[in-house]
């Protein structure tokens, strides 16, 4: 059944981007942060689940404490490079270096775990919060492990990797009393990307669209939504390679013609083509749902995880 | 806001959504109506109370979390519901803007765009080289020691060549506040160099082409103008603020309009190198004069490494680094007549020219050529 729906208009969109744009330039970037609230909670208040649309509870002023605190951690990590440079010293140098590239593979995970709590605690739909349960030392111990295998194995075990942590991460969201579940498996994902790569470049990169497809497919198909009596909702995807071929090529047309003011446009198909190519499977009742998730305050790294191009959806 | 409306209720305990109705009890409170019988009022002027309105939706929630929640679509309602709490004095600086822009979106984007123009092309450069200029000249000097040690790795320096060449720069007073380091490195490139602070390369590849004290002069002249004017600096200064000007404005746009953006900026940065390049000839002109050379040596220079761009197409290392134009020989040639010929000669310069560049000792492929 199809229950998504993304309501927005490209026009809507166009005037929020130019006013975040105007006011991010005059105050020389330090709008920043609330211009990426403001647009946030423009995406989630028109995608309507049942009719009923979502909320983002985010404010700029978390997202700007987010922001310090990450360029701080950022710069400490980086500190201990320039330091060692700065004192001309082979031996310091290469310390430093190594220090910087610990410290960068140790923060990945924490921008991840505190995106995912951050995003999620300040998310709702009829009132009722989603969080995210997972803990910071399990997924330590996932990118560590995985990581390490992923280098050893010259990236092949990157599949498994990426759908551990999906696995692990998204199995521990929720959606106040009911929770969800990805069931990815490594061999699978390895193997449907092998063939998408091949393929894409014996057809000479016409086959990218069918590749994006099964991707986008795997990601749903793959997702479930458990309620608290045992009831559950199977997502699955409707999309197609023609839909994707149509979807990309008419976006970058829209893009380049307009020397980019259309990006508002072509923004919005992108949103609509995803929502209304997820369908719902099941009879779970949606009035069932208890609030239980508390309040979550700490703003961790959530604009973090935006720089890092570590992008959040679900 | 006297009439009735429909608006969904979320009790924030269970996802049940309720069709509640709405109507105004007084000026300062709802009353909400639910289906099974309940009403109860909802404060207007009270803390715990906070609205949103987005394009057709109004949001009003109350109380602490889990905070019941109601949701009206009601046009009419939303805009007198908006002008009562306006007047009441609650409105951010960020609606009346967004108000603003829907008001007439088109002549908006158009002076937003001129305004950002405005801002990238005048205010932002000028703003960065005033910070750049804040930089003490230490931190010049800290960055060229610590890229120099990294380069002198991987370079040949001919310790002997470098000795006569640093008389030779030593003879000029091209630096008021640096004192620049000249290095000689074996190197077949037409090329040289100037790092922040004062380390001045020279290859061995251009010296081989050259015939005479001045233009050798009116390279240094050249590249101490480099370090003298801060070029590097002020360079990053400018690419770094034009950088992050744009990564944060389209920070929130595409792949497509990042990359032509980026790519903009880049040939921004190009053009204002070729600028750094003749205010390098001219300064380094008004040097070679003050130093008792004459400045038609920077032309000299010039016309020498367009000769070596057209006879050596594949050495173009110096006009990939210091683009040559004939508008820049012309110009340097007009700022050469406009100085005129400095009264006395300074004789010290050939002898040492000769230590630099002893005759006969040429490490270049010689190219059969008309000169020498």
């Amino acid at each position: 059944m199809k229950r998504l729906a993304f309501k927005g208009q490209g026009g809507d969109l166009f005037v929020i981007l130019l006013v975040n744009m105007l006011l991010t330039a005059i105050t020389l970037g330090l709008y920043y942060p609330w211009a990426r609230a403001r647009r946030l909670g423009w995406y989630y208040e028109n995608t309507e689940l049942d009719g009923h649309p979502f909320h983002f509870h985010g404010t700029g002023r978390e997202m700007f404490k987010g922001f310090i605190k990450a360029i701080g951690l950022l710069l400490l990590i980086y500190g201990a490079y320039f330091a060692g440079v700065a004192t001309h010293n082979i031996m310091l140098t290469l310390i430093g270096l190594l220090v910087m590239f610990v410290g960068l593979l140790l923060f990945i995970p924490l921008v991840i775990h505190g995106t995912l709590r951050y995003r999620s605690s300040r998310s709702s739909w009829r009132g009722i919060h989603f969080g995210y349960r997972g803990s910071l030392g399990e997924l330590y111990r996932i990118c560590l492990r995985d990581g390490v295998l992923t280098l050893i194995t010259f990236g092949i075990y990157g599949s498994w990797f990426a759908m551990n942590l999906r696995n692990y991460t998204i199995g521990h969201l929720r959606y106040g009393s009911s929770s969800f579940q990805y069931k990815g498996d490594g061999l699978d994902y390895f193997l449907m990307n092998l063939k998408g790569y091949f393929l894409t470049l014996f057809t000479l990169g016409i086959y990218g669209f069918w590749w994006q497809r099964d991707i986008f497919n795997y990601y749903v198909d793959n997702l479930n939504w458990n309620f608290q009596d045992g009831k559950r909702i199977a997502f699955k995807s409707t999309a197609t390679g023609g839909g994707f071929f149509a979807l990309l090529v008419v976006n970058v047309l829209i893009v380049i013609f307009t020397l980019g003011i259309g990006f508002a446009w072509a923004e919005v198909r992108t949103m609509r083509f995803v929502m209304d190519n997820i369908t719902m499977i099941g009879d779970a009742d949606l009035d069932s749902v208890v609030q239980t998730e508390q309040e979550h305050k700490n703003a961790m790294a959530d604009d973090l995880g935006d720089l890092m191009d570590i992008g959040v959806f679900f | 806001m006297e009439r009735e409306v429909q608006a969904i209720y979320y009790d924030g305990a269970t996802s049940r959504p309720q069709e509640a109705t709405v109507c105004v009890s007084d000026m300062n409170s709802l009353e909400v109506r639910l289906p099974g019988g309940d009403r109860f009022q909802w404060p207007l002027e009270h803390k715990g109370m906070e609205w949103e309105r987005s394009s057709s939706l109004l949001r009003l929630s109350f109380g602490e979390h889990p905070r019941r929640v109601l949701l009206i679509r009601e046009e009419l309602f939303i805009k007198s519901f908006v002008l009562r709490m306006h007047y009441t004095g609650r409105q951010g600086a960020y609606d009346r803007v967004l108000s603003f822009a829907r008001s007439g979106p088109v002549l908006f984007f158009l002076g937003v765009i001129a305004l950002l123009v405005c801002a990238y092309l005048w205010l932002l450069p000028w703003t960065a080289e005033r910070l750049a200029m804040v930089v003490p000249r230490e931190v010049d000097q800290r960055i060229g020691e610590t890229a120099f040690q990294q380069m002198a790795l991987a370079m040949t320096i001919d310790k002997e060549r470098s000795e006569a060449l640093q008389e030779f720069g030593g003879m000029l007073k091209l630096s008021a506040h640096h004192e620049p380091v000249y290095h000689v490195v074996t190197e077949d490139q037409v090329n040289a160099f100037a790092l922040p602070g004062g380390h001045i390369v020279v290859f061995t590849g251009i010296l081989g082409k050259m015939d005479s004290a001045d233009e050798l002069a009116a390279l240094l002249a050249h590249e101490a103008t480099h370090v003298e004017e801060r070029h590097s600096t002020r360079m990053m200064a400018r690419s770094m603020a034009g950088y992050l000007f744009l990564s944060l404005l389209i920070g929130d746009v595409n792949a497509v309009v990042a990359v032509v953006a980026e790519n903009a900026n880049a040939l921004r940065n190009l053009g204002y190198g070729r600028g750094l390049e003749s205010e390098a000839d001219a300064v380094g002109q008004e040097r070679l004069l003050a130093n008792g050379v004459d400045p038609h040596a920077m032309v000299k220079l010039l016309e020498l490494l367009e000769r070596e761009a057209m006879e050596m197409p594949e050495q173009l290392a110096f006009l990939s680094s210091h683009p040559l134009t004939k508008e820049r020989i012309e110009a340097a040639r007009r700022k050469a007549e406009e100085l005129g010929t400095p009264s006395a000669a300074n004789e010290k310069l050939d002898l040492l020219f000769r230590r630099v560049v002893p005759h006969g000792d040429q490490p270049i492929k010689e190219i059969p050529s008309s000169d020498n």
